[in-house]
């Protein structure tokens, strides 16, 4: 019981830390990134399973995480606002190639990541760029300007 | 029986920018994600001093100590205790504690159940068991003494306690057991 509690528990606050974090912790990992999210899940276990590591405990956590993240999974398809919260909405980075600061600066952007994004798509010179959206799951996507 | 035809027109379903691209753009939601998410870093923040102080345990505001008038039995222990974590709590005894060279020391339950007593540094030559509590007595030449009671609380919450020694008031304390 108290292992199912402290793993969704631990769910929660690992999913809401992680969303308070800006966008590129799930993608475009840089070396950065993975110290962020292997040391975060090796804390969190260390609570979740506490001293109960048989096969029966760590299997109930893995049933309990897998079955809230399909539940999270599944209110998050019946409900955009939800699915907003949960995992953002796409931004406008460039707009008919015209730098929104606002979203480049509440998303400590920097003019590196549109330009590697663009090389991505075959772009190689930021003004070529009609539009860049920062996607939800965090990559950026690029139109070039004669698309 | 074939599967029921897929009605849902193929359509964008999210607001486009400059009614060229379906994007689904949401900047007032996203404006006050910001407001939120610089909220939380407070929050955060603050949690983190908290816990350096020891607001949580083991930190400097954790610490606590109690004693009897004469500082017969000195207590030092945390008021603030982690769930599953050990801490120690450690009684000083003064010279009006030794009878015979002999330490009496009486715990009340709570120390064993709830706050998780593990293990008596030194080990008591007799434990009695009776009113709500374990009375341990030691072997003891002069003082000062000291006893060590490691624990490992398991029940968060709030858990009184009482200690005592023969002749003396008790010393009752509250320890904050927290998740």
């Amino acid at each position: 019981m108290p292992t199912i509690l402290h793993a969704v528990l631990g769910y929660f606050i690992l999913l809401f830390t992680v969303r308070v974090l800006k966008r590129r912790a799930g993608s475009q990992m840089t070396l950065f990134e993975f110290v962020l999210i292997f040391l975060m899940g090796g804390i969190i276990i260390l609570s979740t399973v506490g001293n109960d590591r048989s096969v029966t405990n760590c299997t109930c956590a893995v049933i309990a995480v897998g079955l809230i993240h399909r539940t999270v999974s599944w209110a998050r398809s019946k409900s955009p606002r939800f699915g907003a919260v949960i995992d953002g909405t796409p931004l406008v980075v460039i707009q008919r190639g015209v730098w929104q600061p606002e979203v480049v600066r509440g998303m400590m952007l920097r003019r590196e990541d549109i330009e590697a994004a663009g090389r991505s798509n075959g772009v190689t010179k930021v003004e070529d760029i009609d539009y860049a959206i920062l996607e939800r799951n965090g990559r950026i996507s690029v139109i070039p300007k004669d698309s | 029986m074939p599967a029921p035809p897929f009605l849902t027109p193929v359509e964008d379903s999210v607001p486009k920018v400059n009614n060229e691209i379906a994007i689904g753009e949401n900047l007032d939601f996203q404006r006050k994600w910001w407001r939120l998410e610089r909220a939380v870093w407070s929050l955060f923040l603050l949690i983190l001093i908290c816990d350096l102080l020891g607001l949580f345990g083991r930190g400097w505001l954790s610490k606590a100590t109690r004693a009897t008038p004469d500082n017969t039995l000195k207590l030092d222990y945390e008021r603030i205790e982690r769930a599953d974590t050990p801490s120690i709590m450690t009684f000083h005894f003064g010279p009006n504690a030794i009878h015979n060279g002999r330490i009496q020391l009486y715990v009340s339950e709570s120390i064993t159940r709830p706050l998780g007593a593990q293990r008596i540094a030194p080990e008591p030559l007799i434990s009695a068991v009776g009113d709500a509590g374990n009375t341990y007595t030691f072997a003891a030449t002069n003082a000062p003494a000291t006893v060590q009671i490691e624990l490992e609380p398991s029940f968060p919450g709030a858990h009184d306690f009482t200690v005592q020694v023969p002749n003396e008031p008790p010393i009752n304390a509250k320890v904050f057991v927290v998740p």
